[in-house]
């Protein structure tokens, strides 16, 4: 009788959620709001469309990524690499999209403002993680509470469980409600960063690094370009080992990169091996860190044996050298 | 015998049952919209979980595209075209025209939603001669199992599987949200109850208000669409349709659909 009598609320209600809903979580409601926006004449709150899909990741650039400016002094420690790379994404973040995981710090007893400090910021962040390590053992779990809270957090891993699902930042993030973007976002580019410091390296170290990161004068085409990567000066048929674990994502041969290998590692890094001589795995493959993978050469596009080393956050490529420490350049020009 | 004179009516009149009566009298607003947002978030919930396929797939596809312009120095430029990064964001936008793809597919018929009372008195006849204008599920039971189509068996499927997905989505945010804005008001464990009870109720609202309404109205589109066409072109038609929504059923019940998580 009631439910009769209030069928029409009770219709209302639920066609209201499932609005709301629609609203702010599709990308269709995004371009809703883009569109009210345009027509009012003010700026939309709506996230970029393709951001719908990047599981709490984004793909705006190195820079938003937040990737150090130099070479490390030392090599860090998994927890030291965790505490870096929240500090570097709080610092390459918004000063209002931090402001949750200031207030989380806060309320564990940390100066907020120490987490930004050039000095003292990667000291603050350990100590932060420290704190959340008894409730929060897992590396994942952990980067949502130092970016969302540790009450959200907590949620989100209990609803995580619920589903039967093991606590990655992409299930966590999708159970946070609308307003907890910034908080995921952040805590993507933490793991993603983190996951860089704790990479190894192809090659034997010491290899020397021929070309640099950044742009210049291509030696094949004479024209200006970004080089996306670092070449290693290697002899043809050295050994190419993989820099962690992660899925072979493709392993081809092509005119430009010569003999190439794309490997996934998960949490938003990617490394990709080109002029190869010899391709030792295939697509779909699991490998693990150390892991012969292929021996280098000289295919493709190329001036000479060497090995074109690209890693990539959030899907934008980065300077691997800013992830190592001493690592010598040719040339002796630079001793990094 | 009772001296006092009948009541106006039989239902007591209130303030729940009025304001009940005034939205009721909006259903025509709200509830094609509703069904619409309900779709949309169920599509959007499984093509959030196919990018990562999408991904895999597109490099598959640029690896072979590479190796055949690699082979001629006047297309090798051409290998540069994608980068390793755009490969990214060419997956997510095919998840992206993938998924409003799927959207006028299985949410716009949603629009063109009418609710109307059986034909009885005078209007029976239009029943007896199969006139009706929004024809009942028993009809169109009957046809799908006679005259059976992809169209008419997969597109109702798939919205089925959508609203399903999208329940669960509109109930996971109800409970993140009433927990997280109440806890501080109510304390841990009484926020925790509410917004777990208030997710049940989402789910089950949801999927008793509009769920099944979004799978009728989508059988009723299929069946209009299809017996429009005969024989072999009534087959055919919606068939690419029917193949883009196929993906995104399997997935919003696979991976969208968690039912079972808001009970535990």
């Amino acid at each position: 009788m009631f439910l009769r009598r209030s069928k029409g609320l009770l219709d209302f209600a639920m066609a209201v959620l499932c609005i709301w809903a629609a609203y702010h979580h599709t990308p269709a409601g995004a371009l809703a709001r883009r569109a009210g926006a345009w027509a009012l004449g003010v700026r939309t709150s709506a996230r970029p469309l393709l951001a719908y899909y990047d599981g709490g990741a984004d793909s705006e650039g190195p820079a938003a990524v937040g990737a150090p400016e130099g070479a490390l002094a030392h090599p860090l420690s998994d927890e030291e690499a965790l505490a870096w790379g929240v500090h570097l994404a709080l610092t390459g973040m918004e000063p209002r999209a931090r402001e949750r995981a200031l207030g989380a710090a806060e309320a564990l007893g940390l100066t907020p403002s120490l987490l930004l400090d050039a000095r003292e910021g990667p000291g603050t962040a350990r100590r932060l993680l420290t704190l959340l390590t008894a409730d929060f053992p897992g590396e994942e779990a952990r980067l949502t509470a130092a970016f969302a809270g540790t009450a959200p957090a907590r949620y989100a891993v209990e609803r995580v469980r619920a589903e039967g699902q093991a606590p990655t930042l992409e299930r966590l993030a999708r159970q946070l409600p609308p307003g907890f973007e910034s908080a995921s976002t952040g805590a993507a580019r933490a793991l993603a960063l983190a996951t860089a410091f704790a990479l190894a390296w192809p090659v034997p170290e010491g290899t020397p690094v021929t070309s640099p990161f950044g742009y210049r004068v291509h030696p094949v085409l004479g024209t200006r370009k970004l080089h996306t990567g670092v070449d290693l000066g290697v002899r043809s048929g050295t050994s190419v080992v993989a820099v962690a674990s992660g899925v072979v994502r493709r392993a081809s041969e092509d005119a430009v990169n010569g003999r190439v290998l794309v490997v996934d590692h998960g949490r938003g890094v990617t490394t990709a091996y080109c002029h190869n001589s010899e391709l030792l795995v295939r697509v779909g493959e699991r490998i693990e860190r150390g892991q012969v993978i292929a021996h280098s050469g000289s295919t493709g596009r190329s001036t000479g044996p060497h090995l074109h080393y690209q890693l990539e956050l959030a899907a934008q490529p980065v300077d691997p050298l800013c992830f190592r420490t001493h690592v010598r350049v040719a040339g002796g020009a630079t001793e990094l | 015998m009772s001296t006092r004179p009948p009541a106006a009516s039989e239902r007591p009149s209130s303030f729940l049952s009025d304001v009940s009566s005034l939205l009721g009298g909006l259903r025509w607003v709200f509830m094609p919209l509703g069904l619409l947002a309900l779709v949309a978030v169920g599509v959007h919930a499984a093509a959030d979980t196919l990018d990562d396929r999408l991904l895999w797939a597109v490099d598959r596809a640029d690896a072979a595209f590479d190796h055949v312009v690699g082979r001629w120095d006047a297309t090798a430029f051409l290998v540069d075209w994608v980068s390793l990064a755009q490969r990214t964001r060419i997956a997510r936008a095919l998840a992206l025209a993938w998924e409003l793809s799927a959207d006028l597919l299985l949410a716009l018929p949603a629009l063109g939603y009418r609710e109307r009372a059986p034909a009885t008195g005078a209007e029976a006849w239009r029943a007896a001669l199969g006139q009706e204008a929004s024809p009942s599920w028993r009809a169109l039971w009957r046809r799908c199992l006679r005259q059976p189509t992809p169209m008419r068996w997969i597109r109702p499927l798939a919205t089925a599987a959508v609203a399903l997905a999208g329940a669960c989505a509109v109930a996971r945010l109800v409970q993140g949200t009433v927990y997280l804005s109440w806890r501080e008001l109510m304390g841990d464990g009484a926020a925790n109850v509410a917004a777990r009870g208030l997710a049940v109720g989402a789910l089950g609202g949801v999927l008793t208000s509009l769920g099944w309404r979004a799978v009728l109205r989508n059988l009723q589109h299929a069946d209009a669409v299809c017996a429009a066409e005969s024989g072999r072109r009534a087959w055919t038609r919606g068939l690419f349709g029917c193949a883009l929504v196929v993906p995104l059923a399997i997935a919003a019940v696979a991976d969208g659909s968690p039912v079972l998580s808001f009970l535990r």
